[in-house]
């Protein structure tokens, strides 16, 4: 029986460097995995490979029991797989509203994403007003959450996230904690949160793995991370 | 000095058809399209051709005009620059190729279409008197298209799924890769479009002011000090930039010697680069 995601040993180089050494990692179907790290640990490079954005040297990649790793990014999305880019990456010369129809650009059942636009609004309520607003008027805040919105007009069954809290204010930062939850649990999405703000990941996700140089260090239930010696040291500052 | 307007409208509308083409490459690609003006020659004879030796209709050598352009913009993005993006990541490397692209186009131009100067009669003829100003027909009707076809193209990019896909390449490409858009397939739209939209202009501008093969470089370099002036990538920019260079080449030509005329324009362009390098229009892309 296969996972719900899977990655299996993956080795991924930019031009002669290696990036990522045997990683391998598992998500259940409904779950919230967190993968922590310090700086060029290695955390965007897998969500990277996991996308089909940098393409894997050697292992597997499955999802759904399908063997995705050889796919192009956009057929990924196709897939039900969509991803936050860290720094937002949200389309600053577009509107709002434009931004958010990008997200649901392989969508053809146009009276579900109009009803997708108003169910963004009620997550994030600012929207609504900022509909026709260019995206580069908008706070960092506000722009992570066109963002995390963007994606989910994909209606994504697993969403990839990088980095959210990076850069925000503790207030935001909670926000966007409440609203990964919601996602979760209300919409049914499967989570890979990457995040340096480890305790705020470990908090919100179930399983955790932690990346050193390229390489799984730790991987584990979230609670038990939390409490292991060198997680606290190391990630938590305790 | 009404009449010298009007003629700077109309020159500036087709114009504005050539920047938003090189400009549209420019965004989507990153490609410098140096055979650009080459690709106007091409539409320009492709027109004179339908409609001086096929007896054609003028509907059918503008249409022709722009099929074929797209066919040409297509195939060069499918069949070389995409190849050389993929394995190349110099910038230059583009450049020269387009720049090697331009000579093929210009010489198999001179091969089929010979070396002369080939102009046709107006389109439509007949005068229109509107505020005293004298306007020919067949300018109107040149202008009109013109115009149809900018406000088409800038509808298309603002407010269809396609259009959206194109500008969100423009800023970003990897994250528009992401949102499920096969950037491969908008490339080459994006280059197909861009060549058609000048090979249009080069069919319409061939019935006021006749084409011939050696043409191709000016108009090149007009469309990059267009696209300069107003602000690369930037769709109000090329046409803003079209326009001014529309009212200056006009305006020169109607009370300047004629060689003085460009002289100025790139004395005044590299002022104006100066001091503001990023165009009328143009904004540093975050």
């Amino acid at each position: 029986m296969s996972s719900y995601f899977e990655a299996r040993n993956l080795d991924v180089y930019y031009d002669k460097v290696k990036a990522l050494s045997d990683v391998s990692m598992v998500l259940g179907e409904g779950d919230i995995v967190a993968i922590i790290g310090t700086n060029g640990a290695g955390k965007t490079t897998t969500l990277r490979a996991f996308t089909g954005l940098t393409r894997i040297a050697t292992g597997e990649i499955w999802y759904q029991g399908k063997r995705i790793d050889q796919l192009n990014p956009d057929q990924i999305v196709g897939l039900g797989i969509s991803m936050v880019p860290e720094g937002r990456h949200i389309y600053p010369l577009m509107n709002v509203r434009d931004n958010l129809l990008m997200g649901a650009f392989l969508r053809r059942d146009k009276a579900e994403v109009k009803r997708d636009l108003e169910r963004m609004c009620e997550r994030f309520p600012f929207l609504k007003e900022r509909m026709r607003q260019q995206a580069s008027t908008l706070s960092g805040g506000e722009q992570q959450m066109v963002a995390i919105s963007r994606a989910l007009m994909a209606r994504p069954k697993l969403l990839l996230m990088d980095e959210p809290s990076l850069g925000l204010a503790p207030k935001v930062v909670r926000e966007i904690a409440r609203s990964i939850l919601a996602i979760n649990r209300e919409d049914k999405v499967s989570v890979i949160l990457v995040e340096q703000n480890s305790r705020m990941a470990l908090k919100l996700s179930s399983r955790a793995y932690v990346l050193e140089t390229g390489r799984v260090a730790l991987e584990g239930a979230s609670e038990e991370l939390v409490n292991n010696e060198d997680v606290r040291r190391l990630y938590l500052g305790a | 000095m009404e009449q010298v307007i009007v003629n700077s409208l109309i020159l500036g509308m087709n114009y504005a058809l050539i920047a938003l083409g090189l400009t549209l490459i420019f965004a989507i690609m990153n490609v410098l399209n140096f055979a650009h003006g080459q690709m106007y020659v091409l539409g320009g004879f492709i027109t004179y051709y339908a409609l001086q030796v096929l007896h054609l209709p003028f509907v059918v050598g503008l249409v022709a005009s722009v099929v074929v352009l797209v066919l040409v913009g297509l195939l060069s993005e499918r069949l070389l620059f995409r190849r050389a993006i993929r394995v190349s990541t110099r910038e230059e490397s583009t450049m020269l190729l387009a720049a090697g692209l331009a000579l093929l186009l210009e010489s198999l131009i001179l091969l089929f279409f010979g070396e002369k100067q080939r102009g046709m009669p107006p389109i439509i003829s007949g005068v229109y008197q509107v505020f005293g100003v004298y306007i020919p027909a067949g300018r109107a009707f040149v202008f009109a298209i013109a115009l149809a076809s900018l406000i088409g193209f800038v509808t298309f990019m603002q407010f269809t799924r396609p259009g959206r896909a194109l500008r969100a390449i423009a800023q970003d490409k990897e994250v528009t890769a992401l949102q499920g858009v096969n950037i491969n397939r908008y490339g080459a739209l994006g280059f197909g479009l861009g060549a058609g939209l000048t090979g249009l202009a080069g069919s319409l501008l061939a019935t006021i002011f006749a084409v011939n093969s050696g043409l191709g470089t000016a108009v090149s370099i007009k469309a990059f000090i267009m696209v300069m002036l107003g602000g690369a990538g930037v769709v109000s920019g090329a046409i803003a930039g079209a326009f001014v260079l529309g009212f200056l080449e006009s305006f020169g030509y109607a009370y300047m010697p004629g060689s003085v005329t460009y002289m100025l324009i790139f004395a005044g362009m590299i002022i104006f680069l100066v001091f503001r390098p990023q165009g009328i229009m143009g904004k540093p892309w975050g």
